[in-house]
């Protein structure tokens, strides 16, 4: 019995773009529809990940199975969980604190505006630059790469 | 698509020179990944945060290098070399160029 579906002529079409078997009609016509349709930028994006692993297939090597028991370690997961959890604690912690004691301080109004107008223009920047790596992270097949 | 290191392919006869081919790419680690992988500065060994990060630029120059060797409708590419820079802290650049043939 067969469960696999008969792929979609886009998924053949995409197959053949990763692969370069198409004409250079076929690839003009392709990367302008890849601007109008994100299923096929994700289908696109899907074959290049799958093409990236298996020219990057290797052997495993020792260490990377020590890498891996160290990934499941209860000890080592709690000490990166609680490393980190405490370092973004006191990060912030400290941030909060210290524009706390500079709105009690006696220092110029002027500072005590330009000091929180530098840090939410900072954390605007941030958001935004991370909005746009989230948006485009499903779409970098290189992020799977490992050596 | 053939890539090869030296001038020639091994058993076939380049017809045409198309040109210089080149793809480069500049990436970064997350913030998480950078403290981790100073922190193994400290203590030594292999900073596999940082291999995968040049492992990531490597594989995308050379892909951007194939794809303009495709789209000149070249066979192969021929003196292929990689180089590196530092571009900015933490950043990885990988530059991969040689010449697009047409094959016989």
């Amino acid at each position: 019995m067969r469960n696999e579906r008969e792929p979609t002529r886009d998924e053949l079409l995409a197959m053949a773009y990763v692969d370069g078997e198409l004409s250079a009609e076929g690839r003009a016509e392709l990367e302008s529809r890849l601007g109008q349709s994100p299923e096929l930028r994700r289908e696109v994006s899907e074959l290049k990940e799958l093409e990236l692993l298996a020219r990057a297939a290797a052997p495993k090597e020792p260490m990377d199975h020590e890498w891996a028991a160290l990934a499941k370690d209860p000890v080592q997961r709690a000490a990166l969980g609680l490393g980190w959890t405490l370092l973004i604690v006191g990060f912030l912690g400290l941030s909060a604190l210290g524009l706390w004691q500079l709105f009690r301080s006696d220092a110029p109004l002027a500072l005590k505006l330009l000091v929180p107008a530098l840090l939410l223009g900072g954390a605007l920047l941030l958001g935004a630059t991370l909005r746009a790596r989230l948006r485009t992270l499903p779409l970098d097949p290189y992020r799977k790469v490992q050596r | 698509m053939i890539l090869s290191t030296t001038d020639a392919v091994s058993g076939r006869t380049i017809v045409e020179t198309i040109g210089l081919v080149r793809g480069s790419s500049v990436r970064s680690a997350h913030v998480g990944r950078d403290v981790l992988a100073k922190l193994k500065n400290l203590v030594g060994g292999e900073v596999t945060e940082y291999t995968k990060l040049l492992a990531e630029s490597r594989e995308q120059a050379l892909d951007r290098m194939v794809e303009e060797a495709r789209a000149r409708g070249a066979d192969a590419i021929v003196g292929l070399r990689f180089m590196s820079s530092d571009i900015g802290d933490d950043a990885a650049e990988m530059l991969a160029y040689g010449t697009a043939v047409r094959l016989g």
